[in-house]
């Protein structure tokens, strides 16, 4: 059994997915967060686990938006660095791996491609669920397919627990656009933005314009989260040993205790 | 149309007599009427008139009847027409609906296939979506394999290491998680259960 993780582990990252600092948001208008370094605590647990090698870490990031918006163009700038001009609509959904290390962790992101096509609906959304991140992705030479982000979206979270996965509007083909004109479809996309609680960010997968830039910060936040989530599991299991050696020590106060112990944490 | 109404105005009441039975109009109706009332007032009541009104209005009157007699056999005639068109229509519908009944009987949500179309639909949404999975599940172990390979290459694993059997039946849209040891695919693909702890 510890093959599997360990595989993963032996082999090396890219040099160039390996992300040290944190990387930064688009626009301060609507973004998820505005600190650039890692959370204390995510920067120190990182620091043991580098040399405790424990587990792999994977996200789940999911692409939505109309068709012909540049779905897929944007996942294989980014995956592997093409361009291809010739419009193939995806079939259903594909997928990508990339591999990154952030902060000396390795650290996986498993890209959900899915069919803009309405056809192709019923069979796309059947892999949004568990999302930690969702895309939400427009064409910003096409205010048509900003207005229908909303639904994406909303299709997307249906199938997710509310508040568990960060949310991103993505404006693609900005190489078509004037920079006036780039700006004007942006004040409207990221009062969508911040409507949806997401962060925004303009893009070229033809240029590669801010693609890296944008997955790089998308996979950091996906990860400091996490992090933070296991972080906080490892918490809740400490809590309940040290509630039961108030227990064996001191009987009779455990009823009113005023331990920091939720009372919710019981029942798991 | 300025020119009939002229000829009308100087034929006076009397003209409607003389009109095409099909071409009359409700105001010849009425001057017909108006006409055979005076005729009537004349044998009455007429005692100042020199001549007989009665063989004028005799002719007046058989002219109306001969007018309604021709209407009649027209209207007789065209009924008939239509009855006739009406029971040709039903029976055609009816041999229409016998003859392709699948054709016809298609609801507002059916579709029409042309079998000899190579283009035409064919295949359903649970065959694509058993491809989708496998065409995954294949694409997961070349990704496996790929970096096993890259692992052999730079020499990280030697070469008689035993790797573990992937099992890759777990790169479906929802996955029934919550087995200990997962293989690294499992570990890829379904991480749903991990999230409700």
């Amino acid at each position: 059994a510890m093959m599997n993780g360990m595989l993963h582990l032996a082999s090396p990252v890219n040099r160039d997915r390996i992300i040290f600092k944190f990387p930064k948001w688009y626009t301060p208008e609507a973004c998820l967060q505005f600190k650039d370094h890692f959370h204390t605590q995510v920067r120190t647990a990182c620091q043991e686990r580098n040399a405790r090698t424990v587990g792999l870490k994977i996200s789940k990031v999911v692409v939505v938006g109309d068709l012909y918006v540049g779905k897929t163009c944007l996942i294989n700038r980014f995956c592997k660095d093409i361009f291809d001009r010739d419009y193939k609509a995806t079939i259903g959904v594909d997928f990508e791996i990339e591999r990154f290390e952030i902060a000396g962790v390795p650290y996986n992101l498993q890209i959900w491609d899915t069919a803009g096509q309405e056809k192709f609906k019923c069979i796309a959304s059947a892999y949004y669920r568990g999302a930690q991140v969702i895309i939400t992705v427009f064409d910003l030479a096409d205010i048509k397919t900003l207005e229908h982000t909303k639904q994406w979206l909303e299709d997307a979270l249906k199938e997710n627990e509310p508040g568990s996965s960060f949310i991103f509007l993505v404006g693609t083909k900005k190489d078509l656009l004037s920079h006036a004109e780039c700006e004007r479809t942006e004040s409207d996309a990221i009062k969508i933005a911040m409507e949806m609680q997401a962060e925004y960010w303009s893009v070229s997968a033809k240029t590669g314009e801010n693609v890296k830039e944008f997955f790089f910060r998308m996979a950091a936040l996906a990860f400091e989260q996490s992090m933070l989530k296991e972080l906080e599991k490892n918490d809740e299991t400490i809590a309940k040993i040290g509630e039961g050696d108030l227990i064996s020590i001191d009987k009779v106060s455990t009823e009113n205790s005023d331990s920091r112990i939720p009372a919710n944490i019981s029942c798991c | 149309v300025t020119g009939a109404t002229m000829e009308e105005l100087d034929s006076g009441p009397e003209g409607a007599f003389q009109k095409n039975p099909f071409e009359l109009t409700v105001e010849d109706v009425y001057d017909i009427s108006y006409v055979i009332g005076r005729d009537f007032l004349k044998i009455t009541g007429g005692s100042e008139s020199v001549s007989n009104p009665v063989p004028d209005l005799q002719f007046k009157v058989v002219r109306v009847l001969e007018m309604f007699e021709t209407m009649v056999n027209k209207y007789n005639l065209t009924l008939e027409e239509l009855k006739m068109e009406r029971d040709n229509l039903k029976a055609e519908v009816e041999r229409l609906i016998t003859e392709s009944p699948s054709w016809l009987n298609l609801g507002p949500d059916k579709m029409v296939i042309d079998l000899k179309d190579p283009n035409r639909p064919r295949f359903t949404v649970q065959e694509l979506r058993a491809v989708l999975q496998e065409r995954n599940q294949l694409k997961a172990q070349l990704l496996v394999a790929q970096e096993e390979l890259q692992c052999y290459k730079s020499g990280i694993l030697p070469q008689n290491e035993q790797t573990a059997a992937i099992e890759t039946e777990s790169i479906t849209p929802s996955i029934k998680g919550g087995n200990e040891e997962k293989t690294m695919i499992k570990r890829l693909f379904s991480f749903k259960q991990e999230k409700q702890t």
